[in-house]
């Protein structure tokens, strides 16, 4: 999933204190009254309010209370449990075939008012693929079902690996066995959309059934009579807000919903400003960006701030290394480059021991049972140096491998295009300035984020050699969101590109299809940590920081049981001092 | 008419440019952006198609250009799937509070003093004007504006005295909080503004009451404050028209820092979310009204400068 910006740019948190904030958080047994309205503040907007188009850790977080899907999963825990499905997904024995019988009672917010069915999930899920949505997700995990479209109807279409043999039961067939398919039945996507009311909207060009759209959590955004909701629970740029939904029954739910309404304030620019709002009660927790070195050191040092404060590790930040071209289509030199490269600088450069501990593959303690340990845990270092500061000898020793006599590179210039902020600038000197150690001279290229992404580094045609402000954020909890897309020969297309190293090595490619259809959870986790080794052997990305993310809350917040899985407010368990 | 011709075709020009820079320079891909991390390239070729971005440059200006002429349609946001129009005439009374409450202020302060200085030439108040205009011009709007807020605003500030950032309601809601809201951004806005009007105002009062047919006034036995606003004034203030004009239009096009610093969601705003997501309609948009508030403003500044200077015809 997308880093938001400046959150990406500003991650921080110092990882033992944010483990005691953590521990400390879910133990305070601290009482939760209903009512108040909570304020978020935020720098930008969500990417969109439609559940079928979100994909954005910013409007997973604003609406997750708001649109109930298949599977969640709840405040404080990493498990997904039934959500709108009324219990565990039923897999056939080949694996092929996924039944999940829905709960009985929910009810669409105004105006269409109706009992949800199983025909609503379908709908959901097949107007994913249409390009009136163009969700970017849904082939990725979704593709699988039997009947998708390989290319995108552009209004949505019935999927026929799609059944409701009644009501209450849907039914995929899939075209090989996938057993993330189930993790990734928490994605959005499942939310039901009724298709009397929604299709109107999704038959346009571009969907405006987000400016319309019906809510079946406890909150809703607010609404007038005829289902609208630009300009009164949704003012592009400015403000979200979430008010109750009076068709939810807390007796087909498990969110407690403690919250009489939610206001998202978007525009705040300056983190630093809107960091002393929240500090200072004006707000309760910031949104899409973190707080700046100067608040973070403030919340650190002052022990009456300490509740203030909490974090949440996620996520795992590289260099993307392009195998695909000279000089790093060869192993040792891409091994060379690793031993190199000063990551403790490169840690520096983005704020220190408190963004998070250097990694040394991809999957991160976040995913603790779930693959770490299979993948090396903290032990698995391939690549050692004193104080993961490089270590030029061994690199020179590469160097000599790969023909280059002294162990010094004598080739042509490569480039590394970079992400603008202050930040990644700074990490691609460090980058420069360990690859010049061996010979090796950097041409920085410094872009916009989203430039660096759509016309570089994404897309393999104009990829540099080098990519160092790369990233990824686990979608659900199944490491086949951390290592698939990104890693896998499988997925390099023309534009779009996230396997940012174009790694295509057959024995891995062999691997991962062979993961995806592990049935057994534990097996297809210790399968994935393999895979992890894997990767990380091929050097085609230097890993540098397992990223924790820094959240502010006011002193309103009751600290407790309250942290959504990218380690945001979980809005619907969220209460109010 | 010769004048609103070239009007027509100078905004013609500013919407070839921003065309022209927004596929030549290396910003985003919008359709890849709207298609997001993880599409396929069916998909991302589909939006492309939609959008009208797999046609030639020159197909889709004129296609962009007709329906700005024909239906003053803008398009809509690739990002947020809104008509731009729409979004801006949404924003323009945000950025009209800001820019007409800071050209009041800056001429409210300006004038007085203006005079004050010319009357009262090397005195302590041209000397204090000096200094001040120095420090405003010299502060950064977006340093100021900070400064601003950490010492006044009521969440933030040491003395919390007004409403800060993120505090903006329209006029029509809540006129109270529609004004404590922009007292902030006025003074960010106003104070650099004054103190260079305020020296221009001085220095050509200061220069026409020396000469001959103000002294003719003076023998006429006028009073003096008639001498200073009918005869010296009057044609002290007509170059300072045109520069306000000016800068006023170039305001109500969006004043981009103050709006990003006390976040108040104007048309200044809205281009900055545009550039940052490579939105083409929409930074086109913004360009526009940017182009057509000059321009508009220019006209005015020639209608006034007649009014004010007789000599003057077009």
């Amino acid at each position: 999933m997308r880093v938001p910006g400046q959150r990406g740019a500003v991650l921080a948190l110092i990882a033992i204190v944010g483990v005691a904030l953590l521990v400390a958080s879910s133990g305070t047994g601290a009482q939760h009254k209903r009512g108040g309205t909570l304020i978020l503040l935020s720098a930008g907007d969500v990417d969109y309010v439609d559940p079928g188009q979100a994909y954005y850790s910013f409007s997973f977080q604003v609406l997750k209370p708001v649109h109930r899907a298949l599977y969640t999963i709840p405040a404080d825990v990493l498990t997904a449990v039934p959500d709108v499905a009324a219990g565990a997904p039923k897999v056939s024995g080949d694996g092929k075939t996924i039944t999940v019988k829905i709960r009985r009672g929910i009810r669409f917010s105004p105006p269409v008012n109706r009992e949800v069915v199983a025909a609503d999930v379908k709908y959901a899920i097949e107007r994913a693929f249409s390009v009136s949505l163009a969700n970017s997700y849904a082939v990725a995990y979704f593709g699988v079902i039997a009947g998708s479209p390989a290319t995108p109807p552009k209004t949505p279409k019935p999927i026929s690996g799609i059944k409701t043999p009644d009501k209450y039961t849907i039914v995929f067939k899939l075209k090989e066995p996938s057993g993330a398919f189930v993790d990734a039945l928490v994605m959005p996507i499942t939310a039901p959309v009724p298709k009397e009311y929604a299709a109107k909207y999704d038959d346009k060009t571009t969907t405006e059934y987000g400016f319309h759209q019906v809510a079946t959590g406890p909150y809703m955004l607010a609404n007038d009579s005829s289902g609208n909701v630009k300009g009164v629970g949704y003012t592009p740029g400015k403000l979200i807000k979430l008010v109750r939904n009076p068709n939810w029954s807390a007796k087909t739910d498990f969110r407690p919903a403690y919250l009489d309404g939610v206001e998202v304030r978007e525009g705040f620019t300056d983190s630093s400003v809107a960091s002393r709002t929240i500090l200072n009660g004006g707000a309760d927790q910031n949104a899409d960006f973190g707080p700046p070195p100067a608040i973070i050191k403030q919340v650190t040092t002052t022990p009456s701030l300490r509740d203030n404060m909490y974090g949440w590790p996620l996520g795992t930040t590289y260099v993307g290394l392009n195998t695909q071209k000279a000089p790093f289509d060869n192993l040792n030199v891409r091994r060379a480059a690793t031993f190199a490269l000063d990551r403790n600088a490169m840690r520096l450069a983005y704020g220190g021991p408190i963004t998070g501990p250097i990694a040394t593959h991809f999957i991160g303690p976040d995913f603790a049972g779930k693959g770490f340990e299979a993948g090396g845990g903290l032990e698995f270092n391939p690549f050692p140096s004193p104080n993961f500061s490089g270590s030029v000898a061994k690199a020179k020793a590469e160097l000599k491998k790969a023909g280059f006599a002294n162990g010094v590179y004598t080739g042509p210039a490569v480039t590394a295009v970079v992400s603008n902020p202050p930040i990644t600038v700074n990490q691609g000197k460090v980058l420069a300035a360990s690859l010049a150690k061996i010979g090796m001279k950097v041409n920085l290229k410094a872009v916009t984020t989203d430039a660096m992404y759509t016309k570089f580094c994404g897309t393999p045609k104009n990829q540099p050699e080098l990519c160092p402000s790369v990233g990824w954020l686990p979608d659900f909890h199944d490491p086949v969101t951390l290592l698939y897309v990104t890693f896998s020969g499988k997925f390099i297309p023309e534009s779009g590109n996230v396997n940012w190293p174009q790694l295509n090595d057959p024995k891995i490619n062999a691997a991962m299809e062979k993961a995806k259809r592990i049935k057994n959870a534990q097996a297809r986790y210790t399968a994935w940590g393999k895979i992890d080794r894997m990767i990380t052997l091929t050097a085609g990305a230097i890993p540098l920081q397992w990223t924790n993310t820094l959240n502010l809350v006011s002193d309103r917040v009751v600290v407790a049981k309250m942290k959504d899985v990218q380690g945001q407010l979980d809005l619907a368990f969220t209460s109010l001092k | 008419m010769r004048r609103l011709a070239w009007s027509a075709l100078l905004i013609v020009l500013v919407i070839f440019l921003t065309f022209l820079v927004f596929y030549e320079l290396p910003s985003a891909d919008p359709a890849q952006l709207r298609a997001g991390r993880l599409a396929t390239p069916a998909l991302v070729a589909e939006i492309r198609e939609k959008f009208g971005l797999d046609r030639p440059f020159y197909e889709q200006f004129w296609i962009y250009m007709k329906s700005v002429v024909t239906e003053f349609d803008l398009g809509y946001s690739y990002y947020k799937n809104v008509p731009v129009r729409e979004e801006i005439f949404a924003r323009l009374p945000a950025s009209i509070s800001v820019a007409v409450g800071a050209f009041v202020l800056w001429l409210a302060i300006a004038l007085p003093v203006g005079i004050l200085t010319a009357l009262r030439p090397r005195s302590r108040t041209d000397r204090a004007v000096t200094g001040m205009t120095l420090f405003f011009l010299s502060a950064p709007t977006y340093w100021l504006g900070l400064v601003m807020l950490f010492l006044f605003a009521r969440d933030i500030g040491r003395f919390p005295l007004v409403g800060g950032a993120g505090t903006y309601v329209p006029l029509s809601e809540n006129p109270k909080a529609w004004f404590e809201s922009l007292i902030l951004p006025w003074i960010v806005l106003a104070f650099g503004f004054a103190g260079l009007y305020a020296r221009m105002i001085g220095e050509n009062l200061r220069e026409v009451m020396a000469l001959d047919y103000v002294r003719t006034a003076r023998a006429k036995g006028l009073s003096e404050r008639r001498v200073v606003v009918r005869h010296g004034l009057r044609a002290a203030l007509t170059p300072v028209v045109t520069l306000a004009a000016l800068d006023l239009g170039f305001l109500l096009g969006g004043t981009i820092l103050v709006e990003t610093v006390f976040n108040i969601p104007g048309v200044g705003r809205y281009a900055v979310e545009a550039i940052q997501n490579a939105d083409l309609p929409a930074i086109q948009g913004t360009v526009l009204f940017g182009a057509i508030f000059i321009i508009f403003a220019v006209l005015v500044a020639d209608i006034l400068y007649a009014v004010l200077d007789p000599r003057v015809r077009y």
